[in-house]
């Protein structure tokens, strides 16, 4: 494994996949998000890097409006997927949240078999007819999670049974099982070890094949390493957003190259 | 020296012994109490234990024992007794007691003299008419033997109670002697007193398992009486239920253990659904500040007295079911049924699942939730899939302690439903269980020998295997279906 690789900077889609204008987040008094303005394309993997509470989980947690479970949380400005306003009145979160899966920071499989984990998708959202696509869906989400060499023979042993890595790719084939559009990544690697984290890497690379990805990630190495666009967040603002080589070696901004050069946060 | 000022003057020596060693911790680092091994606390600490705790446990057996060691010396005096007629064993104890507690009294209002009761003669002086004097009244004139055996049994209490004094006086001044002679720059005055503390706490909890063990023991023992006066057979298999105290009654348990199933399960469907569901309610989907609104509201069904809800079971719930729906029906015109105590017993037992199931509901890691709604999933299916699943364990405890409650519930169902034993399918009917005829088998006037009164143990240790028999299911069928989160 060559942790130096850097990712493949060429993107394969100028087209936007999330447009977001305006975003303000309050939570009750606090004003944690400000102004936000930014075009993730499909099929491409974005970036968010900052400093801890600069707004970076806040703003990938309205990508899906996992906010809504927040009491008092108040998300201003518009957000669209597909050019469809995801906080128009119409929209049903539950649909919305099969189109825009997530991964979380601590590795969080459900207390039921590997199979059953990854298959909890398709069944409550009925997108298999019978027991043999649902097997199929199963071990397609499971390969492309690179976890099926390891599960294969114990499907049906607990998911919390494995290790922190393989848990948190458990939790990645559970998310792609509903076949969504974006995936939405909050600190993947930070529980993990380094030799799991480098896988969880390469596999986000391969799914930049079929969705547009989103990452938190506090690790600028590793924002390095896998994504084509970074976003620096700092106090609530999108102070930076571009392409990542230029975010890395040419930063606009003086804060961001603060920032990168390690002066703050 | 009574008992009490006995521990009182130990207490006093040991809290001597405590300011004492202290003292002499620091007096044997030179007044510098940074050179003791422990701080100077712990040489009073344990200088405090050592005189306290022997003394007190010596106290303690030597109170147990000293009776039963009475007992012996004094019973071999009583001549016509058959030693192995326990009953009149037991009852010509009983006068020897009294007249020695007469004697007691006589002598404290001076009625009688010590010295006098050496060479008092029972038949010559009238010692019935002079403990009647002070208050003691007895039902026959005291025999020579009785009145000897209880003077022998107030020369033994007085001599074995002087004699417990001074052996416990006597263990407190070894213990502090020996614990202050101990004490020394190097002395490890805090490990001796923390490992007194964790033999302290080995025997509290010792007590409490030993005290299970007790109950079980005297339940097996009587019932074990039991069988030897009435067959195993009747009594497990028998369907009626018709103790004569003249005799040749029928002890059947069936009808008693179907009373009591029938009320519990009527019970737990009442309380299972409502509770599990306000608990759910409450835990996922209410706003905090309704839920600390709530959550105690519902805790008070738990501290309503059982005979309240007797009351309300009796006066509101049996009439409406009779009128509303028994009468109309056609299932009977009596007020107490199986269905009135079970509902009634079912709001009493709503707090213990509603309650228990919501703390471990809340228990369940939010990570569990963000990941199934992170999936699209609604927050039922939520709830059903991955919370519920999750909880599990602790909710059939929850339930199980609901259920332990309902079968041990005697209030209610006396009151709700009746007190006649039946084996009928019909809920609107009265029946009874088996707490309900254990109360009734031993109140008012029995003798504990026969079997219409040695069945309550019976019945009591049939319905604590019943009990223990379903927690081991349940913890079975847990450990067989539990999800465990990390």
């Amino acid at each position: 494994m060559n942790d130096m690789r850097i990712a493949e900077r060429v993107v394969d889609s100028m087209e936007s996949k999330i447009t977001a204008r305006g975003v303000q987040v309050f939570y009750g008094q606090n004003h944690a998000l400000k102004d936000v303005d930014v075009d993730i394309l499909d099929k491409t993997v974005t970036a968010f890097i900052g400093p801890s509470g600069c707004g970076k989980s806040t703003f990938l947690r309205c990508l899906n409006r996992m906010n809504d479970t927040i009491d008092g949380c108040v998300v201003k400005g518009s957000i669209k997927i597909d050019s469809e306003d995801i906080y128009d009145p119409k929209v049903d979160p539950v649909q919305l949240r099969a189109k825009v899966g997530m991964v979380f920071q601590k590795p969080n499989p459900f207390p039921k078999s590997i199979y059953d984990n990854v298959a909890y998708g398709p069944k409550i959202h009925g997108l298999t007819r019978n027991k043999a696509e649902l097997d199929e869906v199963v071990e397609t989400s499971l390969r492309r999670a690179a976890l099926w060499n390891e599960a294969k023979d114990r499907l049906k042993s607990p998911g919390t049974g494995l290790s922190g890595g393989q848990q948190q790719r458990l939790c990645i084939a559970r998310a792609i099982a509903t076949s969504p559009e974006v995936l939405l990544m909050d600190e993947p690697c930070s529980a993990l070890d380094p030799i799991a984290t480098a896988q969880i890497e390469e596999l986000i690379d391969e799914l930049r094949s079929q969705f547009s990805v989103v990452i938190v990630t506090h690790s600028m190495q590793q924002a390095a390493r896998v994504s084509q666009r970074t976003a620096f967040f700092h106090l609530g603002y999108l102070v930076e957003f571009g392409e990542t080589g230029q975010i890395f070696t040419n930063p606009k901004d003086p804060r961001t190259e603060s920032y990168i050069t390690g002066r703050i946060g | 020296m009574s008992a009490g000022l006995l521990s009182l003057t130990v207490l006093a020596v040991a809290i001597a012994g405590y300011i004492l060693g202290r003292r002499r911790a620091v007096s044997v680092a030179g007044g510098d109490a940074r050179k003791l091994h422990s701080l100077p606390s712990y040489h009073g600490q344990s200088v405090f234990l050592f005189t306290a705790v022997p003394a007190f446990v010596l106290m303690i057996f030597w109170l147990l024992a000293q009776p039963v060691y009475i007992e012996n010396r004094v019973t071999a005096l009583i001549p016509n007794i058959e030693a192995d007629d326990a009953a009149a064993r037991e009852l010509a104890m009983a006068d020897v007691r009294r007249v020695a507690s007469g004697l007691d009294l006589a002598i404290a209002q001076g009625a009688l003299r010590q010295a006098d009761l050496d060479t008092l003669q029972a038949g010559a002086t009238d010692l019935r008419g002079k403990l009647a004097g002070v208050g003691v009244a007895l039902g026959a004139d005291v025999s020579q033997y009785t009145f000897e055996a209880a003077r022998e049994y107030r020369a033994l209490k007085g001599s074995l109670g002087i004699g417990m004094a001074l052996a416990v006086l006597a263990a407190a001044a070894v213990g502090f002697v020996f614990a202050r002679s101990r004490i020394s720059v190097a002395f490890r005055a805090r490990n001796v007193s923390e490992s007194f503390v964790i033999a302290m706490l080995i025997g509290a909890s010792l007590v409490a398992v030993l005290t299970t063990f007790g109950i079980i023991f005297s339940l097996v023992f009587e019932t074990w009486h039991f069988f030897e006066l009435y067959p195993a057979r009747d009594f497990f298999f028998s369907t009626t239920w018709s103790p004569r105290f003249g005799g040749g009654s029928s002890l059947g348990i069936l009808p008693l253990l179907w009373g009591t199933l029938y009320v519990s399960v009527i019970a737990l469907l009442v309380a299972v659904p409502i509770g599990l569901l306000s608990a759910i309610y409450l835990s996922e989907y209410a706003s905090r500040r309704f839920r600390t609104f709530v959550k105690p509201l519902i805790e008070i069904l738990a501290g309503i007295p059982t005979i309240v809800y007797g009351l309300f079971a009796l006066i509101t719930v049996g009439p409406l079911l009779r009128d509303w729906f028994a009468q109309p029906m056609g299932l009977g015109n009596s007020s107490s049924s199986v269905m009135t105590a079970g509902i009634v017993m079912g709001i009493m037992v709503i707090p213990f699942v509603s309650s228990l199931s919501d703390d471990i509901i809340n228990a369940v890691p939010q990570s569990m939730r963000d990941g199934s709604l992170g999936l699209g999933a609604t927050p039922s299916e939520t709830i059903r899939k991955v919370v519920l699943p999750a909880a599990l364990p602790g909710v059939v405890g929850a339930i199980l302690l609901a259920a332990s409650r309902a079968i041990g519930e005697t209030m209610i169902v006396v009151m709700g439903a009746g007190a006649a034993a039946r084996l009928s399918m019909n809920p609107f009917e009265a029946m009874t269980t088996v707490t309900v005829k254990i109360v009734s088998q031993l109140t008012g006037d029995t003798e504990f020998g026969s079997p219409e009164t040695l069945v309550a143990f019976a019945l009591g240790l049939t319905l604590f295997i019943i009990t223990l028999g379903l927690n081991v299911i349940a913890l079975a069928i847990v450990r067989k279906y539990r999800e465990q989160y990390e």
